[in-house]
């Protein structure tokens, strides 16, 4: 299945699912789709991972939940950031640059 | 998401987790519809798109349920998810399910039973008033322990402890007597206790009224009968206008004046005394000496005080101590009292000596401990079982883990698991222990006399089986707990399933040698107390119980005086010796084993009584001729009594070779005199001695015996005793219908073989309840460490299968992989069997009281029950053993 694509380190499909929602609200199957076409395909995430995040993250008051109606008319849950995830959002951002360039120095070096 | 949103969430997750579900179910039907139609427009057919986009979600189930946990979260809905959670895991497994709650199941229920009996005789309190300011009275004298108090040391007693005793009460207690009312006899166990009985008990009556101190003077010169509650309801149809009606009681007339209250047992609560009357009538009706009131040799009283409240024990101690020195000084010939103490009541009534207490009470502590071990053994079973389980689960965990369950949370569930089994468990351990406390109470004690022995679950069974439940849920309910709560969950998502399995082998290992040595010693225990009964049953009684039927008749009951009692035994005697089939026919005052001892202190010319010992006394029985030849106990010397030794001809005497030997020791015997208790004017002339036999315990030592000849010592009832060779259906028959055509109102019980009256309680019955109670529990013990062993081998075995792929790939034949899992039970075995032999050591020790003819360490026991207990326990090693043997090592490489 995924296993040609490189697996998430652990903690950042938060991030990234902070990331697709920061664009607008959008139901589960739409995140994992966003996040997909922004990683251009590199990433692939996989459901039975992306819901239990989602849940997860809800529950921590990042994002917030309600049934909406799709593109295609039909009634689906929509996820939408919270102000905290907002700030939560930047937070990790701003973590992850600092680690990436981190990483990216030491690997260089070696 | 604001907290009221975050609370609605979980209201409705709790209220309503269906829908949570529902939700979840309707979330994903939606991805999985748009995953479908974008695979389409890829180009898949229809129905492989759909199953593509299905296929992602892979155990859909499974995960929506740690979906669940990640939406819940809370306290109350994660326990009622964790319940439901835990119902669905184990009606997954219904086969570990069915074991853990049955195991303890039989843990808890065997505990509920025993600990029922133990209630009933020993901790449950005598039903009268304030029950724990009434004690009972013994006293020390020569070495020897007694509760029988005379008349006279009553009245001392009673009048010098008033500063300790608000009152003392004393009886006779348990005698039978005939009850006739209304032209029908039946026997009654009478009570007679003193006018101020019931006053002390401090107990009111159901019925009508109870003595009447001030009524007269004199003890017992009111004919009167207070009856009990059960024989009212039983014998007498409950009928309400009983007060006033006119009975007699051995042919005295009396009065009823009332019904006892329901419960009371009179002096003695675990016997069934039927019928209360003054002291003084014992005299008239039943067959005591008249002159026991004034006689201080006369000790046929049990006493019974209640404590001033706020007295103590320790006080009425002394104060007795005071009178016991003032009697000995005053009545220095009769009173030797060592010492005179007053002990608690329980439901077996009063006892002689403080050792009598202890002796009831480590009787009761050994069966505990026994029965404890049990519940310890289904424990360590069951944790074992769910060790196991949650080891086959620890990548669940680690999933739910990684899903964001938290550690906490998932420790909680494998506890809410465990704690849902051992609830289940209880609850089955409760109803196992009412039904075998049922059972218990459904003994038949084949006693000639009627017990109260009433095992019901009260509350203190309730509290102790909960307390044992209660210790089971948390051994049994921590063990996974605690193991999840510590291990590294995420790090076994990466790990193999196979590493790490060996420190979690030791640990099952450990458990499994403990569960082990249980069992051997719940067997060797179990042993002990067969081989016991087996020894009592094989040991030489000194007489042939086989082709002897016993009938026992009340001529006195039915109203027959003396003479007439002996011209219809005489009779009976003479055509029952005419009846087909009949060897030899005789009579006798008591049977072996029976409930009726008679004894009595003698006096012996030229006998000096060695110091510290007690003086010359004897047991004895009146017997017709002939009692030897039908019991079968040799004569050694003299002659057999005849017809004519009776009233009018001199007193004769055939003793035992051990009354021989005690008392005249390097002497014939024959010819010699002695004097039975005070009567002085018919000294007895041995002019016989027969071999020893058993008469009052099947087992252990000879005491001296002697013979009197039935027209010399009449007694009432009396037993007829037949050796036939006929059915006893025959014999028992033929011989009612005899002494019914000769007396048709005459009462008769104690129909039975003579083999039928060994298994009474002062024959082989308590032997009999020792092994079958034992040996139960050892079953059991074997039972569970079977299931322990076979679960630890077979779950290695299994865990092993890829190794022993590889085995067998390079060559290993599969006998060496036999022996290798084999070799590994071994070693559990025989550990378990070396400490379960050295611990049974010890409760080997505690049961010594308790076996008799076997000694605690007796080497055949030991040997056999570990012999018995490695053999099963091998077997159960093999089963897994050979299962893997037969592993085709191309499936066991590709095993994951």
């Amino acid at each position: 299945m995924g296993k040609q694509k490189p697996e998430l380190p652990q903690g950042t499909l938060d991030m990234l699912v902070l990331k697709a929602l920061s664009l607008g609200p959008m139901h589960g199957y739409g995140v994992g789709q966003r996040i997909g076409q922004l990683a251009e395909e590199m990433l692939k995430v996989q459901e039975g991972t992306l819901y239990p995040a989602l849940y997860r993250i809800e529950q921590r008051g990042w994002i917030k939940s309600e049934w909406g109606v799709s593109e295609n008319k039909r009634r689906a849950r929509f996820y939408m950031l919270t102000r905290t995830g907002r700030k939560q959002l930047e937070v990790e951002e701003a973590k992850w640059s600092h680690l990436s360039l981190a990483i990216a120095k030491v690997l260089r070096t070696a | 998401m604001g907290w009221l949103t975050k609370l609605g969430m979980r209201l409705r997750a709790l209220r309503r987790g269906d829908e949570v579900y529902r939700e979840i179910a309707e979330e994903w039907q939606f991805h999985i519809d748009l995953r479908t139609e974008e695979n389409i427009r890829r180009g898949m057919m229809p129905e492989e798109a759909r199953q593509s986009a299905e296929r992602h979600f892979g155990n859909s189930a499974y995960l929506k349920d740690v979906s669940w946990d990640a939406r819940g979260g809370g306290l109350v809905e994660a326990l009622w998810q964790d319940l439901r959670y835990g119902l669905r895991m184990l009606r997954k497994s219904p086969g570990f399910t069915a074991v853990v709650i049955l195991t303890l199941a039989l843990g808890i229920g065997a505990n509920a039973a025993i600990f029922s009996v133990v209630n009933a005789l020993v901790l449950r309190p005598v039903p009268v008033y304030a029950p724990s300011e009434i004690v009972s009275l013994a006293h020390e004298q020569a070495g020897l322990s007694s509760n029988g108090f005379s008349y006279p040391d009553f009245d001392d007693i009673r009048n010098q402890t008033t500063s300790v005793f608000r009152d003392l009460t004393g009886g006779q207690p348990f005698v039978m007597d005939g009850l006739s009312m209304k032209g029908q006899n039946q026997s009654i166990w009478m009570d007679f206790v003193t006018m101020n009985f019931f006053q002390v008990m401090g107990i009111r009556p159901a019925l009508g009224t109870f003595f009447q101190p001030a009524n007269g003077k004199i003890e017992g010169s009111d004919p009167v009968l207070v009856v009990s509650y059960s024989f009212w309801q039983t014998h007498l149809g409950a009928d309400p206008n009983v007060v006033g009606r006119s009975a007699s009681i051995n042919g005295h007339p009396v009065t009823i004046i009332g019904v006892a209250p329901k419960g009371f047992g009179g002096i003695f609560p675990i016997l069934d005394t039927q019928g209360y009357s003054p002291i003084g009538l014992a005299a008239v009706t039943a067959d005591s000496p008249e002159d026991f009131l004034t006689d201080r040799k006369a000790e046929n009283l049990i006493l019974v005080g209640r404590l001033k409240s706020g007295a103590s024990i320790g006080q009425a101690q002394s104060a007795l101590a005071v009178v016991a020195r003032r009697l000995s000084q005053q009545y220095p010939d009769i009173r030797k009292w060592h010492s005179l103490q007053a002990f608690p009541i329980g439901p077996a009534g009063p006892v002689s000596s403080a050792s009598d207490l202890t002796g009831i009470a480590s009787m009761a502590a050994f069966f505990l401990v026994l029965v404890g071990l049990v519940l310890v053994l289904a424990c360590l079973n069951v944790a074992n079982l769910v060790l196991v389980r949650a080891a086959a689960r620890e990548r669940e965990m680690a999933v739910r883990a990684a899903l964001g369950a938290g550690r906490g949370r998932l420790a909680r569930q494998l506890l809410t698991e465990s704690l849902l089994l051992a609830l289940l468990g209880c609850i089955g351990g409760i109803f196992l222990g009412i039904g075998a406390s049922r059972g218990v109470n459904a003994i038949n004690f084949k006693s000639a006399i009627p017990l109260v022995f009433n095992v019901s679950f009260d509350w203190r069974v309730f509290a102790y089986t909960f307390g044992a439940a209660l210790l089971t849920e948390i051994l049994v309910g921590l063990t996974p707990a605690i193991r999840t709560a510590r291990g590294n969950l995420t790090g076994l998502l990466h790990e193999n399933p196979r590493t790490g399995t060996a420190r979690r082998q030791r640990t099952r290992s450990i458990l499994v040698v403990a569960e082990l040595s249980g069992s051997l010693m719940l067997l060797i225990v179990a042993g002990l107390f067969v081989r016991s009964l087996r020894s009592a049953e094989r040991s030489d009684l000194g007489f042939d119980p086989d082709h002897v039927v016993n009938l026992t008749v009340a001529p006195m009951q039915a109203g027959y005086n003396q003479a007439q009692a002996m011209s219809f035994l005489k009779q009976l005697l003479q055509e029952a010796r005419a009846l087909p089939g009949v060897e030899s026919a005789s009579l006798a005052a008591t049977i072996p084993m029976g409930y009726y001892n008679h004894a009595d202190e003698l006096t012996i010319q030229g006998y000096q009584t060695p110091p510290g010992q007690r003086r010359p006394a004897a047991g004895y029985n009146a017997v017709s001729p002939d009692y030897f030849r039908t019991m079968r106990i040799p004569r050694i010397q003299g002659r057999d009594f005849r017809d004519s030794d009776d009233d009018s001809s001199p007193y004769v005497a055939i003793v035992n070779e051990e009354m021989a030997n005690t008392y005249w020791p390097n002497q014939n015997p024959l010819g010699k005199h002695f004097v039975v208790g005070t009567d002085t004017t018919h000294p007895i002339q041995i002019v016989g001695v027969v071999k020893n036999s058993h008469t009052h315990h099947i087992t252990g030592s000879f005491y001296p015996y002697f013979y009197r000849p039935f027209g010399q010592s009449y007694h009432n009832p009396s037993s007829i005793q037949l050796r036939t060779e006929l059915p006893s259906a025959t014999a028992f028959h033929q011989t009612l219908d005899l002494i019914h055509s000769l007396a048709p109102a005459m009462p008769v019980f104690d129909v039975r073989t003579m083999r039928q009256a060994l298994d009474t309680l002062n024959g082989l019955l308590l032997y009999q309840i020792g092994a079958v109670l034992t040996a139960s529990l050892g079953i059991l013990g074997l039972l569970l460490g079977l299931v322990g062993v076979y679960g630890v081998v077979s779950y290695a075995a299994s865990q092993r299968t890829h190794e022993i792929g590889i085995r067998m790939a390079l060559g290993a034949a599969p006998s060496q992989v036999l022996r290798m899992i084999l070799g590994q039970g071994l070693v559990v075995v025989s550990a378990g069997v070396v400490l379960g032999a050295l611990l049974a050591g010890g409760i080997g020790r505690l049961a010594r009281d308790f076996l008799s003819g076997v000694s605690p360490t007796d080497p055949f026991t030991y040997v056999s029950a570990s012999a018995v207990l490695a053999v099963v326990a091998l077997l159960a090693c093999f089963v897994p053993a050979r299962r893997a043997m037969r592993v085709d090592p191309m499936v066991a490489l590709r095993h994951e």
